[in-house]
């Protein structure tokens, strides 16, 4: 993992201290709300409906246990006990007081975290493949790029007041675990013909009032040129990026108005005078020592485990959850574990202090000291010994967290809604909690395959539902709140945008208008089929007709 | 349509309600019916005093219906004077 430099925790402890002043001045009265917020929001700090709400980042989702052990400790002494994990890899306190956030922050600072870049028009945290380091057929680890773009972005002068705020996914898959196709700046690390690391750029992608997928600009670009070709796509945006309309100010719209090809000819031409300017070509000493923090824990050489196969007989529990919940690693004799933060109508996200010193505990013992955040909303023990699974799965279900659902249909994206948000029009923990309920059965889950269903509670798409296999997006008609239903989005490597379907459904009707869309799949699949291929075979019209038949 | 003035306590973000008597309440029964728009106007000006004092943040009026039990008439509003409707056991709804 990154560790900071006396550099990195001069500044945070500075920034700590700075906002502590702040905080001060705002209870004077010497700052009014209107100078604090911007203020605020800069650390992280939002108000919402019932209280403030605290983002703390998590940089590429990856934890150590002592941070996350930490993260435990403010949700008790400071919160409500619980905390909740977000499609961006951060973390989210819904009820702290405005005179502690200081001594959370001091608290943070003290396992090298922050609040910086959740918040504002600027490059916001970067977000990577929760499979970082562990995943067979990556070429390089991911997070070495993200921190490298992290160190770079972080109080970026130039790109301190951005048109809108900026978000950066980086993979080193062809499996795209990152959903980098729908954001500002998407990033695909690969190996040329020659096996030398080469980074596809993709840009204008994103969610929102208006969803795109993001198109191939910078193709192939050396690794050394990365920065300089970031800082060219940035320059361009905050340039050209429009100000004057909140609607139409991501790089997206910029990128549709203009259209790809200009994209690439204005970053083009911004890419050769900046590096004729030489500043930002990256040294392959700094490489390395970036990639000195992300060196491979020490694995010992390991066969495949074989005592896996009696566990399982002895345990129908485990046998599932070891289908469904854990992944093959790189290296022979280890696993990857996604610990479920989706219990059957429970909250998609949200993990109890207790919890979180548990996963923290397991980590430190049984994956090298390492945890992961999905922006599916979950948590990833990215290097477990196969011998040690049957342990660890009964230590976190005993915990609650054993749930087997990874991918499927109760393993539900939902942003935290009308419950909590002040922007949103209408609640998405209570439509999660329906559908979970109604599919609550393993064996129809596992019948029905990989389905992901992703819901939102407003136009801004933070439960991405744009992408969701079948996605939902709560709106407000009159008060009351109604849920229009999408279908065909995908966040991966074949990333499409979501249709919809038709006329809205109320609250408690949903599930059976998701009950209705997978039954008219289970009928029409051919085999091997999942929710989306069927869709992308048949189209819309089928389930329209069966959806507004049946309703 | 009656309404009420709601706005957030700066120091914790409570929800809170502008009483008859000028208080800030953290319940909606105890907070001042505002019938007619003079005396929304009244109650907002009231408002942004307490905003210069430090006291809230964000003051603004919403619509209710008073009879036959007091009750916002938007979602919103009814999540923000009770809780998270998905943990009931947080928020003023756990006070009760």
């Amino acid at each position: 993992m990154y560790r900071y430099d006396e550099f990195d925790q001069k500044v945070v402890d500075e920034r700590v201290e700075q906002f502590r002043g702040q905080v001060a001045r705002r209870l004077s009265g010497e700052l009014t709300e209107d100078q604090f917020k911007p203020l605020r929001l800069m650390n992280g700090l939002y108000l919402q409906l019932h209280a403030y709400m605290l983002r703390v980042a998590i940089p590429y989702g990856t934890l150590s246990s002592r941070q996350l052990r930490m993260l435990g400790h403010i949700a008790r002494k400071y919160d409500k006990g619980y905390a909740h994990f977000t499609t961006r890899q951060n973390l989210q306190y819904n009820w702290p007081k405005l005179a502690d956030i200081p001594d959370i922050l001091a608290d943070l600072a003290t396992v090298e975290m922050h609040a910086i870049q959740t918040s504002g028009n600027c490059i916001r945290n970067v977000t990577s493949d929760h499979f970082a380091g562990a995943a067979e057929g990556e070429v390089d680890d991911p997070r070495v790029w993200s921190e490298i773009i992290r160190q770079w972005s972080t109080f970026h002068p130039e790109f301190s007041f951005l048109p809108r705020k900026f978000k950066i996914a980086v993979t080193a898959s062809a499996k795209d675990r990152a959903a980098i196709k729908v954001h500002d700046i998407g990033i695909v690390i690969r190996r040329d013909a020659t096996a030398t690391l080469a980074f596809d750029v993709y840009v204008g992608g994103g969610q929102g009032r208006t969803p795109f997928v993001g198109h191939l600009i910078g193709e192939g670009i050396a690794a050394n040129d990365l920065l300089a070709y970031l800082e060219a796509t940035m320059r361009v945006y905050n340039q050209y990026g429009r100000r004057d309309n909140l609607y139409k100010s991501r790089i997206k719209i910029l990128v549709h108005q203009i259209g790809p090809d200009e994209m690439r000819r204005q970053v083009a031409a911004e890419f050769a005078e900046v590096k004729a300017q030489g500043a930002l070509a990256l040294p392959q000493a700094e490489i390395d020592r970036i990639n000195a923090y992300f060196t491979a824990p020490a694995f010992e050489t390991l066969t495949e485990d074989t005592s896996r196969a009696k566990q399982r007989q002895a345990s129908n529990a485990f046998a599932t959850w070891h289908d469904i919940n854990v992944a093959p690693h790189k290296v022979p004799g280890y696993a990857i574990i996604t610990v479920s933060l989706k219990p059957i109508g429970g909250v998609p996200g949200d993990a109890s202090a207790d919890q979180m010193d548990l996963i923290a505990d397991l980590a430190e013992r049984l994956s090298f000291d390492e945890v992961r955040v999905s922006h599916e909303q979950n948590l990833v023990l990215a290097h477990v010994k196969q011998s040690d699974l049957f342990a660890l799965w009964q230590k976190l279900d005993a915990a609650g967290l054993g749930t087997a659902n990874y991918g499927l249909i109760t393993d539900i994206i939902a942003c935290p809604g009308l419950d909590y948000c002040d922007l949103a029009n209408a609640r998405s923990i209570n439509i999660a909690q329906a559908v979970s309920k109604r599919f609550a059965d393993l064996d129809r889950q596992r019948n029905i395959g990989e389905l992901k269903l992703k819901i939102s509670g407003c136009i801004n798409a933070c439960g991405h539902h744009h992408v969701g296999h079948i996605g939902v997006l709560g709106v407000d008609k009159k008060g009351v709140e109604y849920y229009q239903i999408t279908l065909g989005g995908s966040g991966d490597e074949t990333a499409s945008i979501g249709d919809i379907i038709g006329p809205a459904f109320a609250e408690n009707e949903v599930a059976d208008a998701v009950e209705t869309l997978v039954d008219t799949y289970l009928n029409a699949r051919q085999p091997g089929e999942r929710f989306l291929d069927t869709y992308r075979r048949l189209g819309i019209q089928p389930f329209r007709e069966k959806l507004y038949v049946a309703h | 349509m009656p309404q009420i003035l709601t706005a957030n306590r700066l120091l914790d973000g409570e929800v809170v309600y502008l009483a008859a008597d000028g208080a800030w309440v953290e319940t909606l029964d105890a907070a001042a019916v505002l019938a007619t728009k003079a005396e929304g106007e009244v109650a907002l000006a009231t408002g942004a005093k307490a905003e210069l004092n430090q006291e809230i943040v964000h003051a603004y009026l919403f619509d209710v219906v008073d009879a036959p039990v007091l009750k916002p008439v938007k979602q919103r509003e009814i999540i923000r004077a009770a809780g998270p409707t998905v943990r009931t056991d947080l928020g003023k709804q756990a006070r009760l």
